[in-house]
């Protein structure tokens, strides 16, 4: 079966300074793959290059086996990417900002239609929609961001720090919407710093630190194999060795 | 296609909000309040003004001033007797502002050909320019009261002669030449009409240049502050048409501003120049005669010239709204442009491009809104090459800039290029240009 995204040995540079040191890890369809790691590790230029968004130094990705350099415009039609405490433009309200975001993907306009509704069914922000997005909390503009992310069902998610910010509450109704979300193949690339959270969400993941991957596995495997409690302790020990 | 105007009609429904229109609409009503204003008190300064005349020699010559500076527009209230400081301080008590004194003996002078002293008093209470204009009104009256008795000598002189005929031994008849055709009008005239003709470009350029550059460059970095644009690109909406996208936006929501401003600057600017009650047939068929009116291709030329000035000015705003990280960097992003654009504004009021210097005509030309500018004052000459020649120069700078605006969107440029104001550019005197990594620090000395 194709692989929803490949990434080998993957460089990105910044002038004199290499935030990535040749990166490889693969997610497959349906799967909800995590890079967990501290600030500055490189997880977030990752997630851009895959979103097509920064263009790497060297190395490849390729999502569903197309190239992100080479065939960014055909990725573009089948990913959605949610930035890491990204906004929504304020003057427009709820349901105005997913019929912006769902006509620049649908086909027609029963296909808007219908990615409004699933939309509107997944934040449920109900009637408060309606109203400007200037006037929404952090956690109600995190839930209408993450359902315009899924609302197209994108072959491949790719979502920074999905509760980055946020209050318990809302944190877990994020979290559980992802995990709804990723039903009928939906991959999901994700980022996050918090590895207990990444523990509940994922089914694999990738530790990264100073630009480098330094081992990938599920949860429980990486527990195992370093005879840990929880992900926390897993890793301090990566990273220590 | 489709995605371009589902980007342009989000970015409309941005950029037109209350919080853009409300100043714009306060503005146009201060502008019209102005305008009316002046109005009335221009036509407050046109009426007869009022004089009073202390005729201390009340003679039939003292008389007959009284009657010459009735008839040249002066309210004039006559006193025979009295302390001259008393009366003026009458006089000033009653908000009247010129008390004109004629000693004794005044008409015995005149009668023995000796020059004659009267004493003018200027009540002064405005320093206002209108208010200024009334205190200068007896150059006026003494100038018809010299005329009055320079042609009484000239009678007693000469009985045969027409004292006109002394006063204007020659006159003349005045032509203007524009290009091969001659006709006959008075030059400050020709200029004045052209003046108001095309005075409303430069404004009206300006306005639209400075409004579309800071929306434009505001879109980009409040995008690039809310992590929005970051969604944006990572949707499949063509990088070209985001980038043409904001710049459409922006001059469609200057422009209506423009028009705004300028339903309120008309009544304003209309009060500054048009005292002069309108244009004379004379003259008007002058004008019609030496093709200083814009016809068709008039209006094409000088329409195209504007328009490309606007996109390039566009495009340069992309650019540096590009290296804009938040709303706050915008307006120092910007500011290079805005005095670009002020530069020819301020170059063609003072200097005549046909006798600049080569190096500061070329100057001129090299900057793409010196044409606009100039366009008006090239097509009343005739010389419609110089016209086409800057558009061609303007919309080949516009397809380079454009070009390297789309590049910036095109590759992660967008988001890595960043002018640091707040950290250590300003704090170390200067400018910061960054890329993630690098930077290029631009010291002021």
């Amino acid at each position: 079966m194709e692989q929803a995204l490949v990434v080998e040995n993957l460089k990105k540079s910044y002038g004199k300074f290499e935030a990535l040191h040749g990166v490889s890890f693969e997610v497959a369809p349906g799967e909800i793959f995590a890079l967990i790691g501290p600030n500055g590790a490189g997880k977030t230029t990752t997630l851009r290059i895959v979103a097509t968004i920064l263009q790497p130094t060297a190395g490849t990705a390729r999502v569903y086996g197309m190239d992100v350099q080479k065939d960014a415009a055909r990725i573009r039609e089948i990913i959605s990417y949610l930035p890491e405490e990204a906004g929504a433009y304020k003057n427009l309200t709820g349901l105005g900002y997913l019929s912006f975001m769902a006509e620049l993907f649908a086909s027609d306009t029963a296909v808007q239609r219908e990615y409004i509704q699933r939309a509107s069914d997944i934040t449920g922000l109900g009637e408060r929609l309606r109203d400007k997005i200037g006037t929404y909390s952090k956690g109600m503009t995190r839930k209408l961001l993450l359902s315009r992310a899924v609302m197209t069902r994108p072959k491949l998610a790719i979502i920074d720090e999905p509760t980055s910010g946020l209050d318990v509450v809302a944190a877990i109704d994020i979290r559980e919407s992802i995990r709804r979300s990723a039903v009928d193949g939906m991959a999901v690339l994700l980022s996050s710093h918090n590895m207990l959270e990444i523990e509940y969400l994922s089914d694999r993941v990738a530790i990264v630190d100073k630009g480098t991957i330094h081992d990938v596995g599920t949860p429980q495997g990486l527990k195992d194999k370093y005879g840990k409690a929880n992900l926390e302790e897993v890793f301090v020990q990566v990273v220590k060795q | 296609m489709r995605r371009f105007f589902v980007v342009l009609k989000k970015e409309l429904k941005e950029m037109l909000t209350w919080q853009t229109l409300a100043p714009i609409l306060v503005i146009m009503v201060i502008y019209s309040f102005l305008g009316r204003v002046i109005n009335q008190e221009q036509k407050k300064q046109s009426a007869p003004q009022p004089m009073t005349i202390v005729d201390f020699d009340r003679s039939q010559t003292s008389q007959m001033l009284a009657g010459i500076l009735t008839k040249a527009n002066f309210k004039v209230t006559t006193i025979t007797e009295g302390v001259v400081d008393d009366i003026v301080r009458k006089v000033a008590s009653e908000k009247g502002t010129a008390v004109l004194v004629i000693p004794q003996g005044f008409e015995a002078g005149i009668q023995a050909q000796h020059p004659q002293k009267v004493q003018t008093y200027t009540i002064m209470r405005n320093f206002s320019l209108l208010g200024m204009n009334g205190t200068f009104r007896f150059d006026a009256a003494l100038s018809a009261m010299n005329e009055y008795i320079g042609d009484m000598y000239i009678k007693a002189g000469a009985p045969g002669l027409d004292p006109a005929t002394v006063r204007h031994a020659i006159s003349a008849q005045s032509f203007v030449t524009v290009g091969t055709t001659s006709a006959e009008a008075n030059p400050q005239e020709i200029v004045s009409v052209v003046m108001q003709q095309t005075m409303v470009i430069p404004i009206v350029l300006t306005l639209v240049i400075i409004l579309a550059s800071q929306m434009i460059a505001a879109s980009i970095a409040g995008e690039k502050e809310n992590k929005t644009l970051e969604t944006l690109l990572s949707t499949p909406v063509a990088r070209g048409a985001l980038v043409t996208a904001k710049m459409m936006a922006s001059g469609i929501v200057a422009l209506v501003s423009a028009a705004a401003y300028m339903v309120g600057m008309k009544s304003y600017m209309g009060s500054l120049i048009g005292g002069t009650g309108g244009t004379s047939a004379a003259v008007g068929q002058a004008i019609q005669k030496l093709g200083l009116v814009l016809d068709l291709r008039g209006y094409v030329l000088l329409g195209l010239s504007v328009f490309m000035g606007i996109m390039v000015a566009l495009s340069i705003a992309v650019i540096l709204g590009a290296f804009a990280e938040d709303l706050k960097s915008v307006q120092f992003a910007i500011m290079p442009l805005i005095m670009i654009v002020l530069l020819p504004y301020l170059i063609t009021m003072f200097i005549d491009i046909n006798t600049a210097s080569p190096v500061l005509k070329w100057l001129i030309y090299a900057i793409p809104f010196s044409h606009p500018f100039l366009a008006a004052q090239f097509i009343f000459a005739h010389n419609f090459t110089m016209v086409v020649a800057g558009i061609i120069y303007q919309f080949a700078l516009f397809l380079v800039l454009a070009t390297v605006a789309a590049r910036i969107f095109s590759t992660d440029r967008i988001l890595t290029m960043k002018l640091n104001t707040a950290r250590r550019g300003l704090r170390a005197g200067g400018w910061t240009l960054q890329r993630e990594g690098i930077s290029w620090r631009i010291r002021r000395k």
